[in-house]
């Protein structure tokens, strides 16, 4: 790891700055202890040249810091607010409160205890105790001068005492040895010494005085007071603590004739002596001032020179205590500056980044992650908006996955939309679709051709204002909204739209005069979530199918007709072809002949009568008249003729409730019926069961007559209602034709499927109304 | 600014006491044998200041630096050698008498008793035949000359701001090495 990350990181690191704060605690603690010990720090150090440059510098050194750090952040700050960044106006109003918090403080705290320090020396050094030092000095040298005055004056009477003696004279060295006893003693001195010159003769100390060494003058004292000078010296004594005053007093130097009489000396060092003896004898004499004294005298000294000193150094020692004072200020002012910036910069770092990152997300940066530690609530905050940010990129990429499969999707529905479209224009069918509320919203070419109409009398108008004419509205009728459209959620079962998706009929329309015949086919859209969306309606144009079905019919009539009229045309033939013969003959059986002959023409004739009639019928049959039908009467009044005519052959009926509503023609729906069961019982072997049921549902009724016949085969079914066609041989085949023209009448549909486990159900759905 | 700059000057010049400037004079050279013997005077240096100063026993320096230069007539000239010489003083006020130290570079060459305060400036600011340098590593022919400063006490400006005073260099007269180094006398 790089050394500036690892700075940073500890830069960051709390625990750094707790201990970066603890030492400089330490550091103040310190200072603090040695100012509390200043008074015991001797003056000469606290004037110390070193000392004073010291302070000095580490002062200039601090300021220039304070400055450096200061005028760093102002100008940081100064380029952020003219760059207009985001918490630059935030952040300067933080560190100006922080800073000026600890400026301010200690600015004032530095003034006033600059003036407090400046009177607190003045008042030290200016004290009366200067004056008392002062006074108790002079006192001191006043005692050691009248000590030396009197050492002086004993001198002078010692060597007056002792004058007459030739100190050459080793004989007379006895008496000199007595005269200064006895001048020691009555001079009350502590030291008598003699020197011939600076050659030590003789000297004598008081025995009292606890003196062990003869203390040692100096030559150059000696040479000083045989020169005439005033000689005295205060010196320690050996073997006490008391103090000698010694002063010197010498005779005045011989004549030179008298000097120059006496003998040279034996050597050099006598040679050089013999100089000073010429000149001067010398008597030192020495007062002992007694320890206790010496002691008092040497502390009011001491104390009188440092408070001396104090005085001279006054402007130093002010100097120097002002600039540890002014040391310790600025090591608080730093501190306290940079904690400020440190706090604010703490605050302001996350928020200026927490602004940025929003801008940034604004700008649709949604990965923009904030890099800042940060481990308070702002933390908590940072964190939060990371989290966010991050999960607003990756609902981003979701939304823009989801987009372009959106896309990809939309692309292929339009595909699919277009083909469709073109599907939907090109089939022969007629499409028209609607919306839930009837509105038309397509209708293809077909359809339009169909209809006869242009697109624009359809499509975006309601099923009732495009098709308002009588005959057209059958149609809007089947697209218009339904009250059980209402609350439709996509009942594909019984009771929803969706089962009225397999809804088809017939319709036949007079359109512009021409006669039509549709199969209208109606879907309900139901969305995945069962709401019906709309209608579907296709539109099959059946007329040219139907013509060529009444085309086919009539011919299979005309075939049928013609087979049935050929049918009594060979037994007529044949019976007047008989009587022809046995009347040529004159057959005498021709009266039977005849009369046999007439009966098969009768019988053949009213068989011909009574096809023809039936005919008559199917072609006359009237257009029904509804009303009100007692349906579950209607089928028990039918299904009585049907019981016990077919031993093993059960009959039975389920009428569900509602089937009173039925608007229908009685007598046409008993036709109906009785067609339908007279097949249904003669196909059925006993043990068998025919059952007719009767539901409602949706404004219809449904009608199933099933038995458990043998079936119908596929391929039959499609024929079944066509008239004139019949599985059975016999009869008309035009009973089946009615059942379907009756119930096309009635608006219904018919159809035939196979009964489960085994037979035929024919069902008949009819509009209730 | 037309106004402060003056005033801050005024300002300045107040809080410098109106004295004569210390000086060195009388600086002269001569060679005995390898040894360059310096003689030099310090002027106005040893004020009544000094004097109190060194009357309530505080240990009062001298320090006097001095310099071997080769002269050079169109450069700067070229130091060759430097000396310290450190003057002490310190006074007993029991027995009245002022110690005198002497270092050279640093180590102590005499220690003089005096006992007046005229005896005790001209110790501190008189000098005879000091043995400074030394010419036996310098080649012959060169043209050399000494400097000399003294550093006096410390100071302190506008109460706060400590300074050392010093004189300025006085030089010496310019003088060579003879062709042959004798042993000093």
């Amino acid at each position: 790891m790089a050394l500036k990350d690892r700075l940073r990181r500890h830069r960051k690191d709390n625990r750094f700055i707790i201990g970066g704060l603890s030492l400089l605690l330490v550091v103040l603690s310190g200072i603090f202890y040695l100012i509390q010990r200043g008074r015991d720090i001797p003056e000469t150090l606290l004037n110390n040249q070193l000392l004073l440059f010291v302070l000095w510098y580490g002062n200039v050194v601090l300021i220039l810091t304070i400055l450096f750090v200061l005028l760093r952040n102002l100008l940081k700050l100064l380029i952020e607010r003219r760059h207009r960044l985001l918490g630059s106006k935030f952040k300067t109003k933080l560190v100006a409160t922080y800073v000026g918090l600890a400026l301010i403080p200690g600015l004032l705290l530095f003034l006033l205890g600059t003036e407090l320090l400046q009177g607190t020396v003045d008042r030290w050094v200016n004290a009366p105790v200067g004056e008392v030092l002062k006074e108790s000095f002079t006192v001191v040298e006043g005692l050691y001068t009248r000590l030396e005055e009197q050492s002086l004056e004993d001198a002078a009477k010692a060597l007056e005492a002792i004058g007459d003696l030739d100190l050459g004279d080793a004989r007379q060295r006895p008496e000199l040895g007595r005269r200064l006893q006895r001048l020691l003693g009555e001079l009350d001195l502590a030291y008598l010494a003699v020197y011939d010159g600076t050659e030590f003769v003789h000297g004598v100390v008081d025995p009292g005085t606890g003196i062990t060494d003869l203390p040692e003058p100096g030559r150059r004292n000696l040479a000083a007071a045989a020169a005439g000078e005033r000689v005295v010296r205060r010196i320690d004594a050996q073997g006490t603590d008391g103090r000698l005053v010694l002063a010197a007093a010498a005779r005045p130097e011989p004549p030179e004739d008298q000097a120059g009489q006496e003998e040279a000396p034996p050597d050099d060092q006598a040679a050089d002596d013999s100089t000073t003896r010429r000149q001067a004898t010398v008597v030192l004499a020495g007062v002992l001032l007694e320890p206790e004294l010496v002691e008092v005298a040497d502390q009011l000294v001491a104390a009188h020179l440092r408070h001396r000193q104090v005085e001279v150094q006054e402007d130093a020692l002010k100097a120097s205590h002002l600039l540890l004072f002014l040391l310790v200020t600025l090591l608080i002012l730093l501190a306290s500056s940079w904690v400020g910036l440190y706090l604010a910069g703490r605050i302001t770092v996350p928020i200026q980044a927490l602004a940025e990152g929003t801008e940034r997300v604004g700008q649709g940066e949604l990965g923009h992650r904030v890099e800042v530690e940060a481990d308070d609530e702002l933390g908590v905050l940072v964190r939060s908006f990371n989290r966010m940010t991050g999960e607003l990129k990756r609902n981003r990429e979701v939304i823009e996955r989801s987009n372009r499969e959106l896309v990809e999707a939309n692309a292929r529905l339009a595909e699919e939309r277009a083909l469709a479209a073109a599907v939907i224009d090109n089939v022969a069918a007629g499409v028209i679709a609607s919306e839930r509320s009837g509105r038309i919203v397509t209708c293809n070419g077909a359809a339009l051709a169909m209809l006869r109409q242009s697109k624009e009398e359809v499509v975006g108008h309601a099923a009732r204002e495009a098709w308002d004419d009588p005959e057209r509205s059958q149609l809007a009728e089947l697209l218009d909204p339904r009250p059980s459209d209402e609350g439709d959620e996509g009942d594909n079962g019984n009771g929803g739209p969706g089962r009225r998706a397999r809804e088809a009929r017939e319709l036949h329309l007079v359109l512009d005069g021409e006669w039509k015949s549709f199969e209208v086919k109606v879907t309900p859209m139901v969305s995945p979530s069962g709401e019906l969306r709309g209608r579907v309606m296709v539109l099959e144009d059946l007329t040219q199918l139907i013509k060529a079905q009444q085309l086919a019919a009539w011919n299979e009539a005309a075939r049928r007709i013609a087979h049935e009229i050929k049918n009594p045309l060979t037994p007529i033939r044949l019976a007047a072809e008989r009587i022809l013969q046995k009347y040529r003959r004159q057959d005498p059986d021709l009266g039977e002949a005849l009369e046999a002959g007439v009966e098969i023409l009768l019988r053949e004739v009213e068989a011909m009568q009574a096809m023809v009639d039936e005919f008559s019928r199917y072609a006359r049959m009237p257009r029904p008249q509804p009303q009100k039908v007692n349906l579950e009467g209607l089928i028990a009044e039918t299904l009585r003729l049907y019981r016990g005519l077919k031993p093993g052959v059960e009959v039975a009926s389920e009428i569900a409730p509602g089937t009173d509503e039925l608007m229908a023609d009685p007598e046409q729906l008993k036709r109906v019926l009785i067609n339908l069961l007279d097949n249904a019982i003669e196909a059925t072997d006993p043990p068998g069961k025919v059952l007719v049921r009767a539901t409602t549902h949706d404004g219809h009724l449904e009608l199933h007559v099933a038995d458990t016949g043998s079936g119908i085969p596929a391929q039959v079914k499609d024929k079944l209602f066509l008239p004139y066609f019949s599985t059975k041989g016999r009869g008309t085949g035009l009973g089946l034709a009615i059942v379907h023209r009756i119930v096309s009448d009635h608006r219904g549909t018919i159809r035939v499927e196979d009964n489960r486990p085994q037979g035929t159900v024919f069902t008949i759905d009819l509009p209730l109304r | 600014m037309r106004v402060i700059a003056p005033l801050l000057a005024v300002l300045i010049l107040a809080a410098v006491p109106a004295t004569a400037d210390p000086r060195v004079r009388g600086l002269r050279v001569s060679v005995d044998g390898r040894r360059v013997l310096v003689d030099f005077q310090l002027e106005d240096a040893f004020d009544e200041e000094t004097a109190e100063r060194v009357g309530t026993g505080l240990p009062t320096t001298f320090v006097y630096e001095l310099e071997l230069l080769r002269d050079r007539k169109r450069w700067f000239d070229r130091p060759l050698d430097s000396a310290t010489v450190q003057v002490v003083a310190l006074f007993d006020a029991v027995s009245r008498e002022y110690l005198v130290n002497y270092k050279l570079n640093g180590k102590l060459i005499e220690s003089r008793m005096v006992r007046d305060l005229d005896e005790l400036r001209h110790a501190m600011t008189r000098f005879d035949d000091i043995p400074a340098f030394d010419l036996e590593p310098l080649p012959r022919r060169w043209r050399l000359l000494v400097k000399v400063r003294a550093l006096l006490g410390p100071k302190t400006w506008l109460g706060i701001i400590p300074t050392r005073v010093s004189t300025d260099w006085n030089e010496s007269h310019k003088f060579m090495a003879p062709e042959e180094l004798m042993p000093p006398r």
